[in-house]
């Protein structure tokens, strides 16, 4: 990778830090309260209160105060949290697995899901097959994250009882190994399915059209030509060689899967960050916000710079731009 | 190649349905004070009602009559819409286009801003913003498009650079046009589709987002909105009230965002020469 591209995510990195550490001290109002959460007043001391402009740096100038906001991170430190009593990263840190495992599969199951759709519908583009599947993901298209997973909710919790409506586990239930994979495994299936569901049109109408695309190519002719079967001219030859703007828009849809988990979190009561950063809001609770955000962005700053770095290893014909597609 | 837009919106199924479900939320908005039999706003003592004649969708907790609610709430989806749609593809085309035409340093570092911005997850970035800021609808529509118009000004600054090249501007230049002449007989003319695309996309965003943050509750308590609507019957939803409260409020806010992606999705096809539907094409 040239120089020039690890510039680009550097400054989306500065960005995202210059904005978490400028907007608690630019608001109206006393900073500290911006920056501490407004539980901190409930404790509000002179004390304490020299204590935190001393430790932020508040009466010094602004430079200063970056600086030592810098060192902060640097060492691993987000702040605290006055309204869970604890350190901000300890917190994250619980709540993160729960939403990596959501996005995760998610982000797994929705490229299968699309690729496998996608081929199969720009295959039999104008067939009944293909409006059908068209029309329905558009349809799907239209309907908010939070929107699909309330209907989920209502017509689990209504009609269909069999699965569990909220949390990542049964409570106090003592399950181990086996048992608790399938208890956790459970849980997972509704958010998931919400999740995905909210990610499925997008990466198949990209899937579709670059089937579409794919099959006008002369080397999909030559290979029916040849005499090979269906199946391997429809995957071996057009899919695979359709697959590469999926592949390129990963970095970008990981961004916009953990922003649909955020929502969905809150719908199933999922305790991952989604849930602790709506918490947060409720709460004024500044410090968890801040550091639930700011570990999102750079965790998808970062899945863009790894998709960018192994695309460069995979496809030589690099310049191609896709990324336009995933908005 | 020249198409005409609207006749190629109004041929394709999705186009012709989209517009038709955006005039039905359009005629809403306008008249949705006629159509309205309270005041959206006005609280009563007859909470938590079922539909019935006097109140179509029933009343909500704090005895407001939802079918006014849902009504009214199209205009402030519409109002988002329009304001996104409009200031983001207004910046968009600025700086995409004056990154394209001025060229050289400065057009490396907007390209370098636009990069950064696409990597960076907007939406994340806005609550964080929203949650500090408290925005009312007006800031809430600059805040959206500030964060929001790297990708539409990185489609105007593509389809202005090839614009750049064509025949017709070299001609211009030859008869001695000036750079304000060109811009205005030639450049813009010619982005007008790619405009149109950039828009119903951001407006599709200003609902989809709006709604969103409404619905995690940071929003102008005084502006009737779905995504709050929805924010506050998700509360009650083990009551019997999601039936008239929850469900048709997320349907009209779906049908709203439905007929901007219709449109969206019929505008790409038309633009696309690749995904044009053509008589040779049915080879196989």
């Amino acid at each position: 990778m040239k120089l020039p591209e690890i510039g680009t995510y550097a400054i989306a990195f500065l960005i995202i830090l210059a904005l978490i550490f400028l907007l608690p001290r630019m608001m109206p109002g006393d900073p500290l309260t911006a920056i501490c959460g407004e539980e901190v007043l409930v404790e509000m001391t002179p004390e304490l209160k020299a204590e935190l402009v001393h430790r932020f740096a508040l009466d010094e100038p602004l430079w200063s105060q970056f600086f030592v906001y810098l060192t902060g991170i640097m060492h691993g430190d987000f702040g605290y949290s006055y309204y869970y009593n604890a350190p901000v990263l300890e917190i994250i840190l619980e709540a993160l697995p729960w939403t990596l495992l959501l996005v995760g599969t998610s982000l797994v199951l929705s490229t299968v899901l699309s690729i496998i759709i996608g081929i199969e519908s720009g295959w039999r583009r104008g067939k009944v097959s293909d409006k059908f599947l068209l029309t329905t993901t558009m349809i799907l298209n239209g309907f908010p994250d939070f929107f699909i997973g309330i209907i989920l909710l209502l017509l689990f919790a209504v009609y269909l009882g069999c699965l569990p409506l909220q949390g990542a586990k049964t409570p106090y239930s003592d399950l181990s190994g086996i048992n608790s994979m399938l208890d956790i495994a459970q849980h997972l299936v509704l958010p998931l399915i919400a999740l995905t569901l909210a990610q499925l049109p997008g990466s198949y109408l990209l899937m579709r059209n670059t089937m579409i695309t794919t099959l006008k190519e002369a080397f999909v002719r030559t290979a029916k030509a040849k005499g090979l079967s269906e199946v391997a001219v429809r995957y071996k030859h057009a899919g695979r060689n359709a697959l590469l703007p999926i592949v390129t828009t990963t970095g970008v849809r990981v961004g916009i899967i953990f922003t649909g988990a955020l929502f969905i979190e809150i719908i199933f009561s999922y305790p991952g960050v989604g849930l602790l950063s709506y918490n947060a809001l409720l709460m004024r609770d500044y410090p968890i916000l801040q550091g639930v955000f700011f570990i999102v962005a750079v965790f998808v700053i970062l899945a863009n710079f790894v998709v960018d770095l192994l695309y460069t290893k995979i496809d030589p014909r690099i310049g191609v731009d896709n990324t336009e597609y995933a908005h | 190649m020249h198409i005409n837009y609207w006749t190629e919106l109004t041929r394709n199924n999705f186009g012709k349905i989209g517009l038709a479900m955006l005039c039905l939320v359009l005629f809403i908005a306008l008249f949705a004070p006629f159509l309205a039999r309270y005041d959206p706003g006005e609280p009563s003592h007859a909470i938590f009602m079922s539909p019935s004649f006097e109140h179509w969708l029933g009343t909500n907790d704090i005895g407001q009559d939802i079918w006014s609610r849902l009504l009214c709430g199209a205009k402030n989806s519409l109002l988002v819409a329009l304001g996104v749609g409009v200031f983001t593809t207004l910046l968009s085309t600025v700086i995409g286009a004056s990154a394209a035409l001025v060229g050289g340093l400065y057009d490396r570092i907007v390209m370098r801003l636009i990069d950064a911005l696409i990597v960076i997850p907007a939406f994340i970035v806005i609550i964080l913003v929203a949650a500090y800021v408290l925005p009312n609808v007006w800031t809430l529509i600059f805040l959206i498009s500030i964060l929001t118009w790297q990708g539409g000004a990185r489609l105007v600054r593509a389809q202005t650079l090839s614009l750049k090249e064509r025949m017709s501007v070299y001609a211009a230049r030859t008869f001695g046009a000036n750079k304000r002449y060109i811009v205005i007989r030639h450049i813009i003319p010619n982005l007008s589709s790619i405009l149109f695309a950039v828009f119903i996309h951001s407006a599709t965003r200003g609902v989809f987002m709006e709604a969103g943050l409404a619905f995690l509750g940071i929003a102008d308590i005084s502006t009737v909105s779905w995504g709050l609507m929805m924010h506050h019957a998700l509360r009650f939803y083990y009551l019997d009230v999601w039936k008239w409260w929850l469900i048709p409020t997320g349907l009209a806010l779906s049908v709203t965002i439905m007929a901007f992606v219709f449109i969206g999705h019929a505008l790409e096809t038309a633009m696309d020469p690749r995904l044009r539907v053509m008589e040779q094409e049915d080879w196989q």
